[in-house]
Formats: structure tokens, C-alpha cells, sequence
């Protein structure tokens, strides 16, 4: 059976912080419909990994391929492929919980936008808090906010640095079950965590990292 | 400093010497605890106070005698330059004395008098943003937690806005009241009265925040402001021959009353301190707390000279004492959804519009003053200052990459749609000050009725330039080559903040105020205005080569296909 086109292509990733060797060699092929789990310690370079995928960190050598495109943060196609819940993610003090994801969904152009935004409030069980600001929510609400953001648009790729965290148990479960349906529609997903359950019920592959993001467990292609 | 501070700085000992293990006698096994196990015992804030400030000592590295003597340049220069401007303000105010027009006359009684009313705006202002009374969050947590007097722990606390509220109002007021003309007495009145006025109502403030009230201090805050651009509005209109001179008494006329009014603000002052020091037990530690965490966040953001973070920390602050906003629907697709959420802001936040219309009687003040060749950069500058507060927006696109990044449209695209409502408020700024750029506010008319309008295009368009910059520039890069300056090495990037936003309007009026012609203005802000949207990205730039590379591969592809001639068959 001929391999399935990879949405995702890291080949021969390296970063390095001064003399610290972060991530070395680091190779990942991610298909359609599959969704790889990065584990390991602190400090093994999950989160690096994820950095230099979506362009917010420029790797010191080797190649980040969504979609056969170079990925670059501020390319606009690789914008409205790869949806993202990192730690940088910023709000606008002044608009509220359901006005983000208004603006969302109608930047990328969906065609009712009003539909998709209430769907994805009820979800995220941010209906009672749709007109606070975000400075206002407690870190769980603006976690659940984060998610909102990367499920009201389009996207051929998610990616996810510790989207457990700060979740209660009932929103890691809903989690879960969403991301296998994500992944069930075809949905590339790529994320770092270290919580059981979504590696257990999400995860298709498992990477584990260890010392300078070598791959100790699993396979990257 | 205490001796032993100084014996313990002197003898290199760092901290105090750790006190000998206790030994604790052994108990018989229990099979319960009582908690706490022993009687509680009152504690002594002073003690408490000694013990924090022993501490302190004990890491300084230096005595205050090493300090003063590394740092004996820079007070010698304090007081040489200290010295020529009050040999200055002397001499203008004796030249200024001898004007008995009444247009000196009525300048001279209302510049003071808008200088403390805004003193007292400020008092107000920054009195409810802080506290008056702060405590920091380390205190917050373990001190006020403590069954310890609040009030013995506070008292200290209020002496330092009071004195800040009275020394700061006194000198500036001082000193516009010189610079007018004033008499040293009703010098002495007005400045006497701006700084026991803002004290009182600092001591208004903390009174009012240990009873969780602030509707007295908004209504007052605001008759202050009120009152102070009333009467810069009624100086502009004086200094343009629009309103009669001889309406406005002369100041010995009003001294009395301000002489009344210091010491009614000094009494209310004493009376408003002991009321608050009984009530102090009650304040609550949120309020404490939150005006010490913004002071640290403030400080921290002063130390890179980081003012956009000092403005997103008070939005953010804003923002969440607000809470709550009534959601509304956006409009269009695309990039237009980005535009009509930032026209939407404006519904939202229309005080922003105060400062709008304020930064518009600056060119007609400028004007009426007689520095029509300066207007184009003292207006542009104050309508920076003035269009910042509808950049916010792009100030949160920028400032970090995750909402850009989940928006699908190059980074120049976000830029310039982000700038779409601002320039359209520029443009009617530059419309309704243009008539102040011809000469209207001045005796004559000094430039052509086109001339004139050129200038107000080209100050509207600084002005908006010099906002973007100023919201959009980055960071001091602390990774950079640093500069050797006389305060020790410094990024080049943190020199460069104090000038943000200064340099574009300086840069794009430039021409104008040199007497060239306006295109060479419009040049240099079409210069800037493609570097400010981001043009020259290089990753952008790149990721686009690629796109162009690989369609043109494809495209090369598809010819050779089409144009294949297929084997003859035999």
C-alpha cells in the first residue's frame, strides 16, 4: 500500500541555545489523519520541537515542511494550515470571549460564522463567560479559550504544546475524545504532552524524547 | 543607617549571622496535635520593622557615603543646571513683570491656575490607580495574612504620596507662575495651594479607599480635568485674539481666595490623614496588593524603558476592573473582519476620543503662540500621543506572533489593516487642524490655503506614523553588542525606546519645518510607511521566493507535459 502523502516533514532538525544543544537531528513525518505524541522529561525539547515547526524559533539546521511548503510563521498559507495552541498565545484585553472567536472565524473566512462560533463556545463550555474579557477568566477558562481559537477555523494541522494543561478532569476527557475525532476527520495532529489518557486514546504514534530530542522510543517516520 | 548596618557593611559580612541551632526537647508519642501548640503572642510591628530593614542593611554593598561620593559628577551637574534655571526663571520673571498688557495679565492668572487644576487631575489619577496606599505582593502574602496591625504596619505608607503629591505640583506650578509674570507672592499662593490642594486630595483618596469607595474621586478627577482644559482652552482662545482679554481679573486681585484655599487644603489635608490612620486596621489587602504588584510590573517595565508595556500593563488593568462588555456580532470576511472590529472599538472606547479632540488645539495653541514653523512637530508629536490608544489592536498583533499567527494574511496585510481606522481619524484630524496650518489662529495668514493643508496632511500622517512606531517597536534586545555610554554599557535598542514614535514625526516633518516643500515630507513618510508594515521581512520574503520557485517548477512541468510528442507507433 503506497504511504500516504506526510502533511508534516521535519528532516535533520537541530537547535541549540549558545554552547546547550537542544534538539539535534530530529526527523518526523506526520500523515494525515495520524496524531504523534512527543513525551519525555522536562527539558528533553517537546516544546522546541513545536517551536521550530511553526517558525516561532528558527532551527539552526534542517528542513520543517507542512504541506511541501517551508513553514514559516509569517507565510500566510502555513497560517491558515496550521492551527496552534502554544504558550504565546495572546488576547485583546478588550474584546471579549465570543468576539475572538468571531474574528477568527470570519478572518479565515467561514462562511457562517455565527454557527461555528456557537457550536464552539458550547463545547468549550465558555457560554456563561461568552462576554467576559479574557483578563478576567480564570487560566482553565483562558486554556479552554486557546483550544476555542484553534477549533473555530480551518486547519490541516494542529499542533499542541501541553494542551492538558490546567484542564479538569472533565475538560481533559472532553479534550481527548474531540482530538480523536479531529484525527478520525483526517486532521493531522502533532503535540506534546505528558498527560496518559490523550496519549493513550489520542495518540496513533508515540515519539519519546530524550538528551539533545533524540528519539529513545518510537519512531519519527 | 544604623551602626550595626554599617559595621556589618564595613566588615564584608554579607547578612547576619545565623542564629544557633535550637534543640527541641523530645516529646512524648501523641496520638493528637492541638494547633497552634502554643498561645499566641501579639507581635510587634515596629520590631517587625527593624527586622526588615536589619535585613535590608545587612545586603546592601554599600555605605550612602560610597554612593554619594561615586555619584558626586552627577549631583554637581543637578546643581549647576538647578542653578541656571532658577537664575533664568528669576530673570524672566522680572522681565515679564513689567508686561501690564491685558493679554499678560490674563495668561499670568489662568496658566497657574490650569497648572493646578491639572496637578490635581494628576493627584487623582494616579491616586486611584495605585491605591494611594500599596503594598507589595510579598507583604500581601505573608504580612497581611499575619495577625499583625495593619494599621501600625501602614501608617508609613501614606507619607510618601503625600509628599510626592506636594512636591511635584509645587515647583512646576512655581515655575509657569515666574516664567508669566506673577508677583513672588502670588507665586508663593498659587504653588502653596496646587501642592496642599493635590496633597489633600491624595489623603481624600487613601481616606476613600479604606471605605472600597471611588465615585467621589471620579466625579472629582473629573471636574479637575475639566477645569484644566477649560482654561488652556481659554489662554489658546486669548493668545488668538478670539475671546476679550479684560474678562480675566488680575491676580492680586484673586490671591486671597488662593491663600483661603491652601489653607483650607492643608487643614482638610491633617483632617483626612487621622481619619484614614483610624480606619487603616479595615483596607483590604486586594486593593493593597494590586496597586504594589502594578508598581513592581511598572518598575520592571521602566527598567527597559519599555513604555508600550507600562500602557499594556494599565490597559490590561483596565480591561479586567471592567470585566464584562456586551458582545457584538463582527462584520465581512477577511481582512475586512479585522478593519470593522477595530470601528467597532471606537464605540467601545469612545474616552479615547477625549484625547482626539484635545491633541486638535494643540495646532491652533501652537498657532496662536506665533511658532507656526514648529506646529508640524508639535502637533504631530501630540497627535501620536493622541492616536495610540486606537492602535491597540495592532499593538497586541505585534507585540507577540500566537493572534497573528491563527490569522490567515501576511503580516504586511495585518499591519495595514490594522492602521485602516487610525488613518481614517488622522485624516479628519489633519482636515479639521488644517485651517491652524494656514495661520488662521495668528494675525495673518502664513502659508497659501493649499500650502496650509499640505502641512496638516503631512502632520496628520507623522502624527499616525510616529503612533505605529511607537506601538509596534520591539524590545530592548539584551543579546545585542552594547553601546559604552556614561551610565555603564547599554543595548542600542534601549537608547532607541526613548525615542520611538519621536523619530518618525521629526524624520517626516523635517523638510517642512526646514521650508522644502511638502513632497519631499510625503516622500519620506511613504519611506516609512513601507518599513513600518513590515515590508523588508525577511522570512516572509523568502517563503514567497520559494512559493514563486516552486509554481514556476510546476508550471514548467505542465509545458513539458503538454508539449510531449508522443513515440511514434509503429
Amino acid at each position: 500500500m503506497a504511504r500516504k502523502t506526510p502533511v508534516l516533514k521535519i528532516a535533520g532538525l537541530r537547535k541549540a541555545f549558545g554552547p546547550v544543544v537542544i534538539v539535534d537531528g530530529f526527523n518526523l513525518e506526520v500523515a494525515a489523519g495520524e496524531a504523534v505524541a512527543l513525551t519525555g522529561r522536562n527539558g528533553a525539547g517537546k516544546s522546541t520541537v513545536l517551536r521550530c515547526l511553526i517558525g516561532v524559533d528558527r532551527a539552526d539546521e534542517g528542513t520543517v515542511e507542512v504541506n511541501g511548503i517551508r513553514a514559516s510563521e509569517t507565510n500566510p498559507q502555513i497560517r491558515r494550515d496550521v492551527a496552534t495552541v502554544i504558550d504565546d498565545l495572546d488576547f485583546f484585553p478588550d474584546l471579549s470571549v465570543v468576539e475572538h472567536l468571531d474574528l477568527l472565524a470570519r478572518a479565515h473566512g467561514i462562511p457562517d460564522p455565527d454557527a461555528a462560533v456557537d457550536e464552539v463556545l458550547a463545547e468549550v463550555q465558555l457560554v456563561p463567560q461568552s462576554g467576559q474579557l479574557p483578563g478576567t477568566l480564570s487560566s482553565g477558562q483562558r486554556r479552554r479559550l486557546a483550544l476555542a481559537t484553534a477549533f473555530v477555523r480551518p486547519r490541516k494541522l494542529l499542533v499542541l504544546d501541553e494542551p492538558e494543561q490546567r484542564l479538569d478532569t472533565e475538560g481533559l476527557a472532553w479534550l481527548a475524545d474531540r482530538l480523536v475525532a479531529e484525527r478520525e476527520r483526517g486532521l493531522a495532529i502533532v503535540m506534546a504532552t505528558h498527560e496518559p489518557l490523550l496519549v493513550e486514546k489520542v495518540a496513533t504514534r508515540v515519539v519519546r524524547l530524550g538528551d539533545r530530542g533524540r528519539v529513545i522510543e518510537g519512531s519519527g517516520e | 543607617m544604623s551602626k550595626k548596618s554599617r559595621k556589618l557593611i564595613r566588615s564584608g559580612v554579607p547578612a547576619p549571622a545565623a542564629a544557633e541551632p535550637v534543640v527541641v526537647p523530645a516529646r512524648p508519642p501523641r496520638s493528637f496535635y492541638f494547633l497552634p501548640e502554643s498561645e499566641p503572642v501579639s507581635v510587634d510591628e515596629a520590631d517587625l520593622h527593624e527586622l526588615m530593614k536589619l535585613w535590608r542593611h545587612g545586603r546592601a554593598t554599600r555605605t550612602i557615603g560610597q554612593v554619594l561620593s561615586d555619584s558626586y559628577v552627577t549631583l554637581f551637574s543637578v546643581l549647576l543646571v538647578g542653578a541656571m534655571v532658577t537664575s533664568t526663571v528669576i530673570n524672566a520673571q522680572h522681565g515679564m513683570t513689567g508686561c501690564e498688557t491685558e493679554a499678560c495679565n490674563a495668561s499670568r492668572l489662568l496658566l497657574p491656575t490650569a497648572m493646578a487644576f491639572g496637578s490635581f487631575a494628576l493627584a487623582l489619577g494616579l491616586s486611584r490607580l495605585f491605591g494611594p496606599i500599596l503594598a507589595s505582593a510579598a507583604e500581601g502574602s505573608w504580612l497581611m495574612a499575619a495577625p499583625i496591625s495593619r494599621r501600625r504596619l501602614l501608617r508609613g505608607r501614606l507619607v510618601l504620596p503625600l509628599v510626592a503629591a506636594f512636591v511635584v505640583p509645587l515647583p512646576l506650578t512655581l515655575l509657569v507662575g515666574a516664567m508669566g509674570g506673577m508677583d513672588w507672592w502670588s507665586v508663593a499662593a498659587w504653588s502653596s495651594a496646587a501642592g496642599f490642594g493635590s496633597s489633600a486630595l491624595v489623603a481624600l483618596a487613601a481616606s476613600e479607599q479604606t471605605r472600597e469607595r471611588t465615585l467621589l474621586l471620579k466625579i472629582l478627577q473629573t471636574l479637575a480635568t475639566v477645569g484644566a482644559l477649560a482654561i488652556g482652552l481659554m489662554v489658546v482662545a486669548m493668545a488668538g485674539n478670539w475671546l476679550p482679554t479684560q474678562t480675566v481679573a488680575e491676580d492680586s486681585a484673586l490671591r486671597p481666595a488662593v491663600v483661603v484655599l491652601g489653607a483650607v487644603s492643608l487643614l482638610a489635608m491633617i483632617g483626612l490623614i487621622v481619619a484614614t490612620l483610624r480606619r487603616l486596621e479595615l483596607i483590604q489587602r486586594a486593593r493593597l496588593v494590586s496597586g504594589g504588584s502594578l508598581v513592581s510590573g511598572m518598575q520592571g517595565a521602566m527598567f527597559a524603558l519599555d513604555f508600550g508595556l507600562i500602557r499594556d500593563i494599565l490597559v490590561e488593568r483596565r480591561a479586567m476592573a471592567k470585566g464584562h462588555v456586551r458582545p457584538t456580532k463582527g462584520r465581512g470576511l477577511g481582512i475586512t473582519a479585522l478593519i470593522w472590529r477595530d470601528a467597532e472599538r471606537l464605540r467601545r472606547a469612545p474616552a479615547a476620543f477625549i484625547g482626539l479632540g484635545v491633541s486638535l488645539l494643540v495646532p491652533y495653541a501652537v498657532d496662536a503662540l506665533r511658532l507656526s514653523q514648529l506646529n508640524p512637530l508639535i502637533s504631530g508629536l501630540a497627535l501620536t500621543a493622541a492616536l495610540v490608544p486606537f492602535l491597540g489592536s495592532l499593538r497586541v498583533l505585534t507585540r507577540t506572533g500566537g493572534l497573528a499567527r491563527s490569522m490567515p494574511f501576511k503580516t504586511t496585510e495585518i499591519r495595514t489593516a490594522s492602521m485602516a481606522v487610525p488613518a481614517v481619524l488622522a485624516a479628519f484630524w489633519g482636515a479639521a487642524a488644517a485651517p491652524a496650518f494656514v495661520g488662521i489662529a495668528s494675525s495673518g495668514a502664513d502659508r497659501s490655503v493649499l500650502d496650509g493643508v499640505s502641512v496638516a496632511v503631512i502632520t496628520a500622517v507623522a502624527g499616525l506614523f510616529g503612533a505605529v512606531r511607537w506601538v509596534t517597536a520591539g524590545k530592548a534586545d539584551y543579546s545585542a553588542p552594547m553601546m559604552a555610554t556614561a551610565s555603564g554599557a547599554l543595548p542600542p535598542t534601549l537608547i532607541f525606546n526613548l525615542f520611538r514614535g519621536i523619530d518618525m514625526v521629526a524624520l517626516i516633518t523635517a523638510p517642512v519645518i526646514l521650508g522644502a516643500d511638502p513632497i519631499w515630507s510625503a516622500a519620506l513618510a511613504a519611506v516609512v510607511f513601507i518599513g513600518l508594515r513590515g515590508t523588508f521581512n525577511m522570512e516572509e520574503m523568502k517563503a514567497e521566493q520559494e512559493a514563486a520557485q516552486r509554481e514556476m517548477a510546476a508550471s514548467k512541468a505542465a509545458r513539458a507535459e503538454k508539449t510531449r510528442i508522443p513515440p511514434p507507433k509503429r
